[in-house]
């Protein structure tokens, strides 16, 4: 499955990170971008036995290891992703895996408040700990679970939405929110359903687009150069250019 | 959830195995964790001996006699002990299980004793050991005086002894065999719940691994070894669990080696009682918990049956609930689930907690220090045994403890095919920790070559997972030599791990973690630090990084010392226990299982431990008692030096700041709370308003008279220790400016207060206040009392009789009448909180100053200024004395008792209204001394604070006298 992109695309690969508070979704978010799969209820964080796709290179307790290759127009870029567990205590070995990143999924749930809270405090972490160019996309997933009216208008009236019905919408974190936030920090931004596979695929070839050439020969060393940020939250899938064809994106 | 990682890894890396000792393992520590003993037993007695096993071995060693068992060893245990006794010739003996002991008859300088075990008169075969000591005569008696003396303790529990013998495999094994001799139909019932395994097979092809043959040879080494409790340790044991213990021995013998059996042996109800208690109840370890029951080994067929998932619920939350300091972490599910395959619930609940707190202390728990300490240890060892595979790791920038940290988490039952995991356990259980590490170097130097061509985390991790997918073909496929090429894979690890490491030993492991504990644990606590820090509310932006790092400091210092002095504490009430019943089980059975737990948050007292360390006021001005005798021996504990003040003031800070009440202040409480103080600093409306606060009680915007008295009171507290020394410079003394402010602030508060207008019907409006009896006017200083009555017409407000109170805009501008409180308002009260060291502090009066004012100790640094100090102290302490002895005689005019200043009273030694009067003379004695030491004050100065004593003893007012005196 290597080199079936075609001729000679220079290829590298890209570590890459997930954080998040547990049960948001993290896992299925990478299952659904490796394997386009999702198994309802199965899902949540470590040891996950229950999924071990021929992908899944090796589950671990503390974190799982997976990769994936991503063909972007210009280049190949395989995805070397630490999937770590949520549990709050394993939040102290998380050093050890985004150690070197250069680039980390930082995931919310978006009818959760409190994972949002707890996404701010990682990226605070990365920000702060990672490496210096390290691509930090936000993603509020479970995008399922927000009335069909509303995926892109942002909601604005997060109480008024909450005495709806709960099969209607569920959601508690509005776009505009989040997205503001994400523009404050200069993060990617993307609301996504793992379930669905609304924009999973979008938001790994942004990725892949926002790590800059230059760190990507000697793989680990961070560049210095911003790596795409700023500004990136709201122009991210006018990047990616093709938004609209997720399949061809990531070919595998 | 951090927030206990400090003082939790301090307390565990200071300590080896057992729990709340101080920074070395003392002697008995040692001692419980060699022969795998429960914590409250300690060495009593030891002595050189031969044993003669009843196989006729003999062996020469020492044997040991604690409160319960009766251990032998061929090496006496020590810090630097190479394994636990489990790993060696030897026994461990529950005094229960001791049915009679003989003296020989023998040679004169001969002495020997024979014990029968439980297990020797039942079996067919006369079964005893022979003990032939070797030493003094005297300590040969008194040896055996003191085994006397512990085996009649004991007795009383052998009943607990035949309940958990009934629940062991082995006792149904050899039954059976030896059922046709004796009463061969009680033999008949089911065998004990020896884990899933019975009902849903056990993993592995039993065929494969010689299952039966290897029963065969248990059964022979047990007949004649004894068996669970009574069992002897000879070199064909280890052999025997080294080739891999039978399906349904494994539990026992894992119980057995572990030294979990006798935990539970001690403590028959414990896990029934738990499950009971804490039916339904619920928790975020049983959420998480019953989110992961459904991934715990779902390969095996056990859990994917409701059977087995309920055993795996009840067990970790069991555990859950009695240690809740760890409470439920993942991994957790992984290592219970492959327990309970081979072990009923109870044993596996005991076996899980000695795990914990034992043999890898630290894995689980909310920091998971003992994970990465061991990561720590495992590279530093790895870059010793295999220097080039490390440097090729460095240079491929490839961090191993991703790959290894599972390994050790889940005790490679996650990472290899079941039954090579439990191998492994096998002989962890045996030989303790060092064994994983053993068998980590082994994966790596077996897939050395291979791994030298890993370039990235993918590549390596691949390799390894290969690697254990092939553990049971053949190492050696191509030999010619047909046994070789019977060697698998997994039998070359064992001899690679045990022989080629065979250096790695129970005192390297304990060497390297000492020598990593510290960075592991300043980058843990870094790390929490920080998460702590930005987990902050919004109000912390108004701290600096700096302040907020010394007051997160300052929080676990407080939770940390106040931790110290709980557990000093307890464990002198455990000793007075001790001496005064020998009972084994005292306590043991006080749940044995849970550590002390770890406060996340402050109680009053910790807050005031804390406040002392942040400002000065919050230090009591009584030095501390004298030490007791040694109350704190056990641990390295020493009280902290200054006592911290206790005060109404105090109380009411901590409720401000407890603003979920939940009668306990979280780290981000205070940083809140500290936030609203001196992150407001020059926000004098916002201070007068947050005083004001403080003291409406009931939030109605008032304060009454009452309340104001109290204000002042925490005036004069706050800053007694605030104020600068007087200078030789300044012309006015700034503790006698502060106090005539204090003064002045009263009066004008009793002069501007708005009248309640009573109404009996209105529930706002307090009771009137009794009438004080009249107390005998001091000698001077008072208009004439025929006066009184009138003034006390004429001004009705100042009638104690008549309630009165302020509002925010008068306390406002009451304040703000005088530049002294003004200033203070303003950033004194703020500059009183000893926050980042580099912050030069204005003095509360922002009189120029040396910045160390706020540690300026009251006894004096200038000898010649002394004693006007002492005076002036004297006039601070008695004043607010003085109001506190007022409210007093007040709420006793009410009939309402208040404790705390009842104790004052006694604190005095004279009866109370005596005391009243001593007082007054006293405080008129040195106020007068004060006008003639300081008689640049003139007498208005003088008057004023006199008065205003008069006015805080009274609870009347005789300001007309001083009318004059005016407004600034």
């Amino acid at each position: 499955m290597a080199d079936n992109a075609g001729a000679p695309k220079p290829s590298s690969s890209v570590k890459l990170v997930l954080l998040g508070e547990a049960a948001v979704g993290k896992s299925s978010l990478v299952l659904r971008f490796v394997n386009d799969d999702f198994q309802e209820n199965k899902e949540p964080t470590i040891g996950a036995w229950s999924h071990r796709p021929s992908n899944f290179t090796l589950t671990l307790i503390s974190a799982a290891f997976l990769t994936q290759k991503c063909n972007l127009p210009t280049r190949t870029i395989k995805f070397e992703i630490w999937d770590t567990a949520g549990q709050e205590r394993f939040a102290s070995l998380a050093p050890m895996y985004y150690r070197n990143a250069q680039s980390a999924l930082v995931v919310y749930d978006i009818t959760k408040p409190s994972s949002l809270t707890k996404a701010k405090h990682w990226v605070a972490e990365l920000q702060r700990q990672a490496s210096p160019g390290i691509v930090i996309a936000l993603v509020g997933n479970k995008l399922d679970l927000a009335g069909p009216a509303n995926e892109e208008s942002g909601v604005t009236d997060t109480e008024e939405e909450e005495t709806q019905g709960d099969e209607e919408n569920r959601r508690a974190i509005s776009t505009q929110e989040a997205k503001a936030y994400a523009e404050e920090e200069g993060l990617l931004f993307y609301e996504t359903s793992a379930k669905t596979g609304e924009n999973v695929q979008t938001v790994f070839e942004a990725i892949a687009n926002a790590i800059p050439e230059s760190t990507l020969k000697p793989r680990g060393a961070g560049g210095l150069g911003g790596a795409g940020r700023g500004g990136a939250g709201e122009q991210a899938p006018v990047n990616v250019g093709d938004a609209s064809r997720p399949k061809e994106g990531c070919a595998c | 959830m951090f927030s206990s990682l400090i003082q939790k890894a301090a307390t565990y890396l200071t300590e080896a195995p057992a729990p709340s000792s101080a920074n070395r393992p003392n002697k008995a520590a040692i001692f419980r964790s060699y022969f795998r003993l429960p914590d409250n037993q300690t060495p009593l007695q030891e002595i050189t001996c031969e044993l003669t096993a009843p196989t006729g071995d003999h062996y020469v060693g020492k044997l040991y006699l604690s409160e319960a068992f009766l251990c032998f060893t061929l090496y006496p245990p020590s810090s630097s002990s190479a394994a636990p006794a489990t790993a060696g010739v030897g026994f461990t003996l529950p005094l229960c299980a001791v049915r009679r002991v003989e003296r020989l008859h023998s040679r004169s300088y001969m002495f020997a004793l024979a014990i029968t075990t439980w297990h020797g008169a039942a079996s067919t075969k006369e079964e005893r050991l022979t003990l032939q000591f070797t030493g003094m005569r005297s300590s040969c008696e008194s040896f055996c005086d003191r085994l006397k003396r512990a085996l009649r303790i004991q007795m009383s529990e052998v009943k607990n002894m035949k309940l958990l013998t009934e629940t062991c495999y082995s006792e149904y094994l050899l039954g059976t065999t030896s059922e046709s001799k004796a009463d061969g139909k009680k033999r008949e019932k089911d065998p004990p719940d020896a884990g899933l395994g019975m009902l849903f097979r056990y993993p592995g092809d039993s065929r494969k691994l010689r299952d039966r043959s290897k029963m065969r040879l248990w059964a022979e080494y047990l007949r004649e070894n004894g068996r669970n409790v009574t069992l002897i340790r000879q070199p064909t044991f280890h052999k025997l669990v080294r080739v891999g213990l039978p399906n349904r021995l494994r539990g026992e013998i894992w119980e057995l080696t572990s030294g979990s059996m006798y935990l539970r042996m001690f403590n028959p109800r414990l896990y029934q009682d738990t499950i009971k208690e804490f039916e339904g109840r619920h928790s975020l370890s049983i959420d998480e918990i019953e989110k992961d029951l459904n991934r715990s080994l779902p390969e095996y067929r056990g859990y994917q049956h409701e059977e087995g998932i309920a055993r795996l619920r009840r067990v970790l939350g069991a555990y859950s609930w009695v240690n809740e300091d760890v409470g439920y972490c993942q991994a957790m599910n992984i290592v219970t689930a492959a327990l309970l395959i081979y072990m009923s619930e109870e044993q596996a609940f005991f076996l899980l907690s000695t795990l914990c707190d034992r043999l890898i202390p630290g894995y689980y728990s909310t920091t998971m220090y003992g994970t990465l300490l061991d990561q720590r240890v495992f590279e530093s060892l790895v870059e010793k045994t295999m220097p080039i595979l490390w440097e090729h790791l460095n240079k491929a920038d490839v961090q191993l403890s991703v790959v290894s940290l599972p390994w050790f988490l889940s005790l490679y039952i996650n990472s290899m095919p079941l039954v090579f995991a439990f191998r492994v356990l096998d002989v962890f259980f045996l030989e303790g920790p060092k064994v994983l590490f053993q068998i980590g170097l082994a994966i790596l130097r077996i897939n050395g070559e291979e791994l030298l061509d890993a370039t990235d985390d993918g590549a390596f991790i691949s390799i390894l997972k290969s690697y254990f997918s092939r553990l049971d073909e053949s190492a050696h496929p191509r030999s010619e030599n047909e046994k070789l090429r019977a060697v698998t894979r997994f039998q070359e690890l064992m001899v690679v791990a045990f022989k080629e490491f065979s250096q790695i030993t129970a005192s390297t492991v304990s060497e390297e973690r000492i020598k990593h504990k510290e960075a592991v644990m300043s980058s843990i606590s870094s790390f929490a630090k920080r998460t702590q820090l930005r987990n902050l509310g919004p109000e912390a932006k108004r701290l600096d990084a700096a302040d907020l790092s010394i007051i997160y400091d300052r929080f676990h210092a407080a939770l940390y010392e106040r931790q110290l002095r709980d557990a000093a504490e307890q464990e002198k009430r455990k000793k007075q226990v001790k001496s005064s019943s020998a009972s084994t089980k005292s306590n043991i059975s006080s749940n044995p299982l849970s550590t002390s737990s770890n406060p996340t948050t402050m109680d009053y007292n910790t807050f005031r431990d804390f406040l002392s360390t942040i400002a000065a006021w919050g230090v009591a001005d009584t030095p501390p008692p004298p030490p007791q005798t040694n109350p704190y021996t056990s641990t390295a504990y020493q009280p902290p030096p200054q006592e911290p003040a206790d005060h109404d003031f105090i109380h009411r800070l901590f409720r401000r700041f407890d603003s979920d009440l939940s009668n306990a202040l979280s780290l981000p409480n205070v940083v809140s709370g500290l936030a609203g103080i001196v992150g407001h600093r020059k926000d004098l409306m916002h201070t007068i308003t947050y005083w004001f606060e403080l003291y409406d009680d009931d939030g109605d915007g008032r304060i009454d008279r009452e309340g104001i008295l109290r204000i002042s009171e925490a005036l004069l507290f706050v800053t007694r220790r605030s104020l600068p020394p007087p200078s030789p410079t300044a012309e006015i003394d700034p503790s006698s400016i502060f106090l005539a402010a204090v003064s002045g602030f009263i009066r004008r508060c009793f002069e501007y207060a708005d009248e309640h207008v009573y109404s009996p019907t209105d529930p706002l409006s307090p009771p009137p206040l009794i009438d004080l009896p009249d107390l005998p006017s001091p000698p001077s200083a008072m208009s004439p009392s025929g006066e009184k009555k009138n003034l006390r017409d004429s001004n009705p407000v100042l009638d104690p009789k008549r309630p009165l109170f302020v509002t925010l805009p008068t306390f406002r501008m009451v304040v703000l009448a005088d530049e002294t409180l003004e200033r203070f308002f303003e950033s004194g009260w703020a500059d009183t909180f000893i926050l980042s060291k580099n912050r030069n502090p204005n003095n509360v009066l922002s009189a120029p100053m040396d910045s160390g004012l706020h540690a300026f100790p009251f006894s004096g640094q200038v000898p010649s200024l002394k004693g006007i100090r002492g005076v002036l102290d004297g006039i601070v302490d008695e004043a607010t004395r003085v109001a506190a002895e007022v409210r007093r005689r007040m709420e006793e005019n009410q009939a309402a008792e208040i404790q705390e200043e009842e104790e004052e009273g006694e604190k005095e030694g004279v009866g109370a209204e005596e005391g009243d009067r001593e007082l007054l003379k006293g405080a008129e004695a040195e106020t007068v001394e004060m006008g003639r030491v300081r008689s640049e004050e003139g007498e208005e100065g003088e008057r004023r604070r006199r008065s205003l004593k008069v006015v805080e003893e009274r609870g009347e007012v005789e300001w007309g006298v001083e009318e004059g005196e005016g407004k600034s």
